[in-house]
């Protein structure tokens, strides 16, 4: 039981659902206060101490399902599954009936020569753990284990019997027999290969595929990604909301302020007739933030005006701006649609080429600097190539005067910043803070920065 | 009074029939929860759309029991001092006045400051005593001496230092009063979370928790509660009443109307006297189970289909099972 408990939990983690040590433990005590006589109260038991919320809920259910019908469809008689071949071989690789008493102790060839179909699903499972069946992660890796869970239930025995009984003469009915029921069982390990497959290596290589987008240059990700990307991406700013935004609360009566009470009541001879209560008031960031979307930076800008969406949907006081020339002020836009959606009419709208950082940053000394204070934080996205034009860096100077901080990402490498057209050295004094950003990783450690700051120092 | 644990459940079975038996008709998943629950000493997280039986359930749960229900409604802005404990600011104040002659007796012969300050030593957590406390739910729920069930009712509404707060109680039922010590429970309470999901809980509250989703009930499990819910009902138009609210469940509604609804409207037409369904009596008493004017219409366009379905589906029954 024990085993199959462990295998079943990997298979829930195989799901994308957590099992944690003290969960397994929890089901365990669950088995045994319910026992295993009810399938149904088992899988409410279970589903009780194993999910945390109605979506793991219904990943559990699957699961569950799909796990322990596993016998089930394993031991139902010929003419299901396998219908279309009547045979008498036809159903080799599904059981039912009494076992066989482990998988090495009975050959091959008698159990597939008299159909023991139990025997040969339970020395087809034998196999499989054997081999660590539940280790399987890649498609790439089926055949390997095909071959693996054949092997351990004695195929090569089988070929052998084969070849001795195709030498005699007068048993071509026999060898024809042996050779389909061969076949079937290879259709059965694989068919079981896959399932288990499904199982077991759904989330993981999910995650590897999570992994490696999240370590790519954003510029080689490609338009299919765009929506896997989006969402770890939210799952980002998702946690990172959790960790630093509270909820929205003008002031919370907290304790009495003994001190500032005493203090107070001194004119009344310490009788305490006015109390004071320490109250905590929340500041929440603000937030402008300037987008590049012109030529220079095209293979990026989707993921920066993405990362923007993004960071809209977790900070309220936030203004979006994007440029090539001018500034455009897309809040409207970021808050009224779609991620996609939004997006492709940023780039449509405002993208093109030519970039002219001074004039953007002569827009944002007319539009914005009257808004920007010391509470403002500036993020400025962008790779600083002005096309040789004039870079203003006197309003980047008092930006870095008026702002609470001032943020530069760039999506190039440090190595090519103030090479060719480039102004970033020019910009870079001016900044509390300049990045290179350019894969998902940086963008989440910078979102993270960005967060902290502006949390601790409210 | 009995303590709550001297209590037993032999079986799923057997919560289910106590429960039947105090009117509240459990579905098998709710109620292995509750066995479970009760047999791990675990609260349970409820989940489910408003008047599924979340609370009904708590309350079942602490009849069958035969403990008192301390209910704590949370809402944002709820903390310690609200849920746990708060000095009687007041009463202190009063008191420290009143007894302003005893002090002046009790220092009498004091010599010097330190003396006084060693007499006043010895009586000063008078005023830091449980006279001068005021408990609330949960200091309560932990006093209790037979136990009870605690119900912590919409924990969703309330802030994440709250929940954080929880999980100190949650886990080993004491909680820590700076003036009085730690308090720990007599006998741990039976505690019942309920949410409706408007926001995340974290997961170390849910680790904690056992996880029950109630959802809607199927059109069997509905006219079971019915039945032990409205028994003066007649069986013809329970069938058809059932059948009438599965289909509008269907319906792509601002608000599903949830068992309490159906028990309202299956009691408003036993007051009417109906003996089936008809198009006219179901458009007048719409407003029943269905809260906003948009629901209202939107059903109203499907009435004739619907009551013309639930009283075939009525008829169907009743031949299969007179």
């Amino acid at each position: 039981m024990q085993e199959t408990l462990e295998d079943f939990f990997k298979a829930l983690r195989g799901s994308d659902l957590d099992v944690t040590l003290t969960d397994s433990i929890e089901a365990g005590r669950a088995i045994e206060i319910v026992g295993l006589a009810d399938r149904e109260v088992l899988k409410h038991a279970l589903g009780a101490t194993l999910a945390k919320s109605m979506d793991e809920r219904l990943i559990f259910d699957a699961c569950f399902d799909r796990f322990f019908s596993f016998d089930a469809f394993k031991e139902r008689p010929a003419g299901g599954g396998d219908g279309v071949n009547t045979t008498p071989f036809a159903m080799e690789g599904s059981g039912s009936g009494a076992g066989s008493g482990g998988s090495g102790g009975q050959r091959l060839v008698d159990m597939l020569m008299r159909q023991d179909q139990a025997g040969l699903a339970k020395a087809m499972k034998e196999a499989a753990r054997q081999v660590g069946m539940t280790d399987i992660w890649f498609f790439t890796q089926k055949g390997l284990y095909i071959q693996k869970i054949q092997k351990q239930m004695g195929s090569e025995q089988l070929d052998r019997d084969l070849a001795q009984l195709a030498a005699q003469p007068g048993q071509s009915a026999q060898v024809a027999a042996l050779k389909l029921a061969r076949r079937r069982l290879f259709e059965e390990v694989k068919d079981f290969v896959e399932k288990q497959l499904a199982m077991y290596g759904t989330a993981p290589t999910k995650r590897l595929h999570d992994e490696y987008l999240q370590a790519q240059k954003l510029s080689n990700i490609e338009q299919r990604d765009f929506q896997r990307m989006h969402d770890i991406v939210r799952k980002i700013a998702k946690r990172l909301s959790v960790i630093h935004s509270k909820k929205k609360k003008q002031e919370d009566r907290g304790v009495l302020d003994f001190r500032k009470t005493l203090r107070r009541n001194v004119a009344f001879d310490g009788v305490m007739f006015e109390t004071y209560w320490k109250t905590k008031v929340i500041d929440r960031p603000k937030v402008i933030a300037i987008c590049d979307v012109s030529g220079s930076v095209r293979a990026y800008a989707k993921f920066l005006l993405l990362f923007l969406y993004s960071l809209s949907e977790l900070l309220s006081k936030i203004r979006s701006f994007a440029f090539t020339n001018t500034l455009v002020d897309v809040t409207a836009t970021f808050d009224g649609m779609p991620v996609q959606q939004a997006v492709d009419k940023v780039m449509k709208d405002v993208g093109g080429s030519g970039t002219d950082y001074g004039q953007m940053f002569m827009d944002l000394q007319a539009q914005l600097m009257k808004e920007i204070d010391k509470k403002t934080t500036v993020l400025i996205l962008g790779d600083a190539r002005n096309n040789n034009g004039d870079p203003q860096t006197e309003v980047m100077k008092l930006l870095h005067q008026r702002a609470k901080r001032v943020i530069w990402l760039n999506p190039e490498p440090r190595v090519f910043w103030g090479l060719g057209d480039s102004e970033m050295k020019r910009y870079l004094p001016y900044c509390h803070l300049a990045k290179e950003c350019n894969t998902v990783k940086h963008l989440e450690r910078t979102m993270d920065d960005l967060l902290r700051v502006s949390t601790a120092t409210a | 009074m009995k303590s709550l644990y001297e209590h037993r459940f032999n079986s799923v079975a057997a919560v289910e029939t106590e429960f039947a038996q105090a009117q509240y008709i459990a579905s098998r998943q709710i109620a292995t929860s509750v066995y479970l629950a009760f047999n791990l000493q675990k609260p349970i997280l409820v989940e489910g759309p408003a008047g599924v039986g979340k609370t009904e359930l708590a309350k079942t749960m602490a009849e069958v029991l035969e403990v008192p229900l301390i209910r704590m409604q949370c809402y944002e802005g709820l903390d310690e001092s609200k849920a746990l404990y708060e000095w009687k600011y007041g009463k202190q104040l009063l008191y420290t006045q009143l007894l302003k002659d005893k002090l002046g007796e009790l220092m009498e012969g004091a010599k010097g400051l330190a003396q006084s300050i060693e007499r006043l030593h010895s009586h000063d957590d008078l005023f830091f005593s449980e006279h001068f406390l005021e408990p609330r739910p949960l200091y309560k729920a932990l006093h209790e001496e037979a136990g009870c069930v605690l119900l912590i009712d919409e924990i969703d509404k309330s802030d994440q230092e709250f929940e954080a707060f929880l999980l100190e109680v949650l886990s080993d039922f004491q909680v820590s009063v700076p003036e009085l010590g730690t308090i720990k429970a007599t006998v741990r309470p039976f505690v019942f979370l309920t949410s409706n999901n408007t926001r995340e809980m974290s997961d170390a509250l849910k680790r904690r928790c056992l996880h029950l989703y109630i959802p809607f009930p199927d059109a069997k499990l509905e006219r079971r509660i019915l039945e032990t819910r409205v028994p003066g009902l007649s069986k013809s138009l329970r069938n058809e009443l059932v059948a009438f609210i599965q289909n509008v469940r269907t319906l792509e509604l601002k608000k599903q109307p949830s068992v309490s609804e159906t028990i309202d409207w299956a009691k408003v037409l036993l007051l009417l006297n109906a003996e089936h369904l008809n198009v006219d009596m179901v458009r007048d008493t719409l407003n029943t189970f269905l809260k906003f004017e948009e629901d209202i219409a939107a059903a109203d366009e499907r009435l004739v289909n619907f009551v013309g379905k639930a009283r075939e589906e009525g008829a169907l029954l009743h031949a299969r099972n007179p």
